[in-house]
């Protein structure tokens, strides 16, 4: 497996748990919990978002592998 | 008036009218009451069964008895209520029976028990060894209460100085395939949320004989039939499994790549993750 096909898979399953993340948050009637699950999704957001741009950079350097 | 027609309208008389003064003097349970309650509820009991069954003849006599005891009884309750000196004359005052560790043996004596009951009574509460209690009371409906040395007392989340996810109580949504419409109003949602819950887990709502949501927002459900089995609600766990699975990647990755600056980020990533996983974690896992 490519390094950039290992960081699209993480990037998924971050993906998927952010989703999650965000329906316990509007599910939740606890206020505490509530906040807990907001601040895990927002910080779940920022490792994809960082994630993505090394993503975008290893596909530039490797363009064949791009796509995969 | 024939006999058993004038037993047969006091009866029913009767009934409805201690009914109503049972319902006045209050909910408390004959068991948890203070000896001197308990005698006015016999007493009570006893002029109603006696003017029932024609043993009283006068029937004003009767419940001019009755009334008596019952509007007594209110009245000390209400002065109870009013004064403290009031309330502690009928109701009597605790006794410490151990204080630190050691028996009163006074105190024990005054409230007429022996060693024995006292150990009978604290056994009742689970409690085998003397030594575990700190200290116990003989309240004033003659049950005993006893506090645990600190190092008996059983083990709670803050002993072990974890943090564990707040719960409120569960709402029953669906009770014998009918959905509740007033719980369901009470956490914010409607009947559409319940029918696509329902849809998801693949069940008609006519098979549903309970379904309860926790304060997550989880649905639970029994079933009429025991054989089919549900795929329960296992979303938290793999939440929490999929945030680890990619902390872990997370630093694989920052091991792996030789380049400077992307090794920091993937370091770093993997522990705002860490941070993460440690939050989310008594809400996920419990």
């Amino acid at each position: 497996m490519t390094v950039a096909s290992k960081v699209k898979q993480t990037l998924a399953q971050l993906r998927g748990a952010q989703s999650t993340l965000k329906l316990y948050s509007a599910a939740s009637r606890d206020e505490e919990a509530k906040t807990a699950f907001i601040d895990a999704a927002s910080v779940t957001g920022e490792v994809i978002a960082d994630l993505e741009d090394r993503l975008r950079t290893i596909e530039s350097q490797e363009p064949q592998y791009k796509g995969k | 008036m024939q006999d058993w027609m004038e037993i047969l309208i006091r009866s029913a008389a009767l009934f409805f009218i201690v009914f109503v003064l049972i319902r006045l003097i209050g909910k408390r349970h004959p068991s948890k009451v203070t000896p001197f309650y308990y005698v006015v509820y016999t007493v009570m009991s006893l002029i109603a069964a006696l003017i029932s069954v024609n043993i009283i003849q006068n029937v004003v006599f009767g419940l001019l008895a009755l009334g008596t005891w019952a509007v007594f009884a209110l009245l000390l309750d209400y002065l109870a209520l009013k004064s403290k000196a009031v309330h502690d004359l009928v109701n009597g005052k605790e006794t410490v029976l151990i204080k630190q560790g050691k028996i009163m043996e006074e105190n024990l004596k005054r409230a007429r028990m022996t060693g024995e009951e006292l150990l009978r009574e604290l056994r009742r509460k689970n409690i085998f060894n003397l030594s575990d209690v700190e200290f116990a009371l003989l309240e004033t409906t003659g049950e005993i209460n006893a506090m645990l040395k600190s190092d008996k007392v059983p083990v709670t989340p803050r002993h072990l100085e974890r943090k564990v996810a707040p719960q409120s109580e569960p709402q029953t949504v669906i009770a014998d395939g009918n959905i509740l419409d007033q719980p369901l109003a009470n956490i914010g949602l409607n009947r559409r949320w319940v029918l696509t819950e329902l849809e998801k887990a693949g069940v008609a709502l006519e098979n549903v004989f309970l379904g309860q949501v926790d304060s997550y927002g989880d649905l639970y459900l029994d079933l009429f039939d025991d054989a089919v089995q549900l795929p329960q609600a296992r979303v938290k766990d793999l939440l929490y499994a999929a945030l680890e699975k990619s902390q872990a990647d997370l630093t694989a990755f920052s091991l792996e790549t030789e380049n400077e600056q992307a090794k920091a980020m993937y370091q770093r990533n993997a522990d705002r993750l860490k941070a993460v996983l440690e939050n989310v974690r008594p809400y996920l896992l419990r």
